[in-house]
């Protein structure tokens, strides 16, 4: 393991004054301390969700003369010099340094996606209305800081939903193993790796989008630029603190090199555009870069709960019956924290679903699956409150008051774009199809399985 | 002349656990352009009111906004005033001379820097000699609680309390109802003597 792995979340002891809200938000039990005391994060039991991040109020003092001066702490979380805003006790570890140092880099050839949620979230760090969706105004900055190809998660979100689609096909009717999990949100799927190892048979093998977009930039991507592979630089913008975890997983180098170089968070990206003194909210709308960023709507509505679920209903649907679905929205898998269940008449198949927003709120479910007694094919899990659109890397909401509009302004913006956009199946992604055309040849192929998808590891 | 008694904002102490929530829910209120996030907060968190941590309690401090206000009375510029049962203190004419400071009894006021947009705002003339020669002295003045005056929903603090800890006391409304209190429990204790 890299040493950025262990402890991209952490508590500035310094800093904690022990209120305990942050314990309070996590899902899985991982901060520990006294009352009134500063805490500690069980590095081997957190997930890295971020949401301690989100919730924490402690902040260093312009007055406090015995804390390390602010330069220190700035060089030590990994941000950069220029950032004004206050920094508070829980932190996630910044790689804007390194993102930094490789944008400059002329040797290399740049390529960036960016996950939909970020496209509703960035543009409040420039003082736009909360939810605002910007994803033309978050493209062209990426290309003015220097990326040579600004692709898009979405489109590996469209990807994800072909592979993943087919598996639970396949699995479904081929007696496989069922329920099946997604396996997007990489903090759902550690705390599978440690809570519930011998359940890990049930999560999808399909690698999330964030890695199937940086295995295909430095096999396919590099290919239509034609440069060579060792030269791309891989940086995912991401709404989540655990993208930084999982894209240093050793096992995701499929192309041959380390799939994804860095991932920084909305609000690291925010910095990044204050830092090259880039006027955000002035920008022309400008498109994301073709193949590699042409989305649908169900691409996009990964960011939020049920999101995955129902891009999948939308393209498994039409895959079983070959008909199309008789309405793409499917209102029912939607909602905020807590569980969903469904049932989806999909040709003769009742395809019973479950939909879990809040890491919290599984245990429940993983205990039927563990006792054999599941009414349900497929899970979606999505560790965040309202799935990406709350993850612990987006911008941070200091009134706890607005937090609830940020989530629903956020999540509004989602549908808005999913309902605006021409196309809304994946399986309608003209680059995704060109990309099986010229490339992968079909879904669950030799050369999908080998790019797309992934194994687990037993943390127990 | 009204006779209406000022109200203050008071924390619990059974029900704060020192988040600072209300510091820093007070700082920004107090910012002017419309901060949100924590990115576009580009000052320091500058409060009105302390969280204050000892082993025996843990609760903020602000200002009790005193009927005979010290900090008014001790003012040299006349910058302290009361203004719709809130004390206010002018920040353009205080010229930081602290003496607010050390008349308050509680400890409700600080001397603060100056910021705009993240930039500390610096004096026209007087400078500070330092080992790099000249440098120029930072504007301070004096900052306490202003009740949200200008804020339509009341204190930012005490909206945003996540344990409710905080309240807005109106000393005439608080005096009725323990009067109130008072005269419910003397008819309780004296029910069994007069049957």
């Amino acid at each position: 393991m890299s040493a950025t792995v262990v402890g991209i979340v952490q508590i500035d002891k310094e800093l904690c004054t022990g209120c305990r809200r942050c314990a309070e938000v996590c899902p899985v039990d991982a901060i520990k301390g006294e009352k009134g005391e500063p805490q500690t994060i069980d590095t081997e039991k957190c997930c890295y969700c971020g949401q301690c991040v989100q919730v924490c109020s402690a902040y260093a003092s312009i007055f406090d003369e015995e804390i390390a001066p602010r330069e220190q702490k700035i060089a030590e979380r990994g941000l950069l010099d220029s950032v004004k805003e206050p920094l508070f006790a829980a932190y996630n570890i910044g790689h804007n340094r390194e993102v930094k140092k490789g944008l400059a880099d002329a040797s290399l050839f740049k390529m960036v996606q960016c996950a939909p949620a970020v496209r509703v979230a960035i543009a409040e760090e420039f003082g736009l209305k909360l939810g605002s969706l910007t994803p033309g105004k978050m493209a062209a900055a990426l290309r003015r800081l220097g990326f040579d190809r600004v692709y898009d998660t979405n489109f590996t979100a469209d990807l994800t939903i072909m592979e993943e689609g087919s598996e639970l096909i396949e699995r479904v009717t081929q007696n496989g193993t069922l329920p099946m999990f997604t396996s997007c949100c990489p903090a759902w799927v550690k705390y599978v790796e440690q809570e519930y190892p011998e359940l890990i048979p049930h999560l999808s093998s399909c690698k999330s989008p964030q890695q199937m977009a940086g295995a295909l930039f430095k096999t396919y991507g590099a290919k239509i630029d034609n440069v060579e592979p060792a030269k791309v630089f891989s940086v995912s913008v991401m709404p989540c603190t655990c993208k930084k975890f999982e894209c240093d997983r050793p096992e995701l180098t499929d192309s041959g090199f380390k799939d994804v170089d860095y991932v920084i968070t909305t609000r690291e990206l925010a910095q990044l555009i204050k830092d090259a003194g880039i006027d955000f909210k002035n920008l022309p709308e400008e498109d994301f870069d073709k193949p590699l960023g042409t989305y649908t709507g169900a691409g996009t509505i990964f960011g939020v709960t049920g999101g995955v679920m129902e891009a999948a209903l939308r393209t498994g649907y039409e895959l079983i019956t070959k008909e199309a679905i008789p309405d793409v929205k499917l209102d029912f898998v939607r909602g905020g924290e807590g569980v969903r269940k469904a049932t989806v008449k999909v040709g003769d198949l009742d395809l019973r679903v479950a939909v879990v927003s809040g890491l919290k709120n599984v245990r429940p479910l993983m205990e039927q699956v563990k006792a054999g007694t599941a009414d349900f094919h497929f899970m979606e899990v999505m560790t965040c409150p309202v799935g990406c659109v709350s993850g612990g890397g987006q911008p941070k909401v200091l009134l706890p008051k607005l937090k609830e509009t940020a989530y629903k302004n956020r999540a509004c913006s989602t549908y808005t774009h999913d309902d605006n956009l021409p196309l809304r199946k994946s399986h309608d992604n003209p680059d995704v199809q060109k990309l099986y055309d010229e490339f992968l040849v079909k879904p669950l192929g030799h050369e999908s399985h080998h790019l797309l998808h992934t194994t687990y590891t037993p943390r127990r | 002349m009204s006779n209406k008694i000022n109200s203050f904002v008071v924390a619990d102490p059974a029900k704060c656990i020192g988040c600072k929530v209300c510091e820093v829910a007070c700082a920004v209120s107090h910012t002017q352009y419309g901060v949100v996030t924590a990115g576009t907060m580009e000052d320091p968190v500058i409060p009105r009111l302390y969280l204050v941590k000892t082993p025996e309690v843990t609760m903020p401090v602000q200002c009790r906004h005193c009927e005979d206000a010290p900090c008014a009375n001790s003012c040299p510029v006349g910058a302290i005033s009361q203004e719709k049962n809130v004390i206010v203190i002018n920040e353009t004419e205080c010229v930081g001379c602290k003496t607010c400071m050390i008349a308050c009894p509680f400890g409700a006021i600080d001397l603060v820097p100056k910021y705009v947009k993240g930039e500390e705002i610096t004096q026209r003339v007087l400078k500070s000699e330092t080992q790099d020669g000249l440098v120029e002295k930072a504007v301070v003045y004096a900052s306490k609680c202003d009740l949200c005056i200008s804020r339509p929903d009341g204190p930012a603090c005490v909206e945003n309390c996540p344990e409710k800890a905080l309240e807005v006391v109106k000393p005439a409304v608080l005096k009725k109802e323990r009067n109130r209190d008072a005269a419910l429990s003397l008819l309780e204790s004296v029910k069994k003597f007069i049957g």
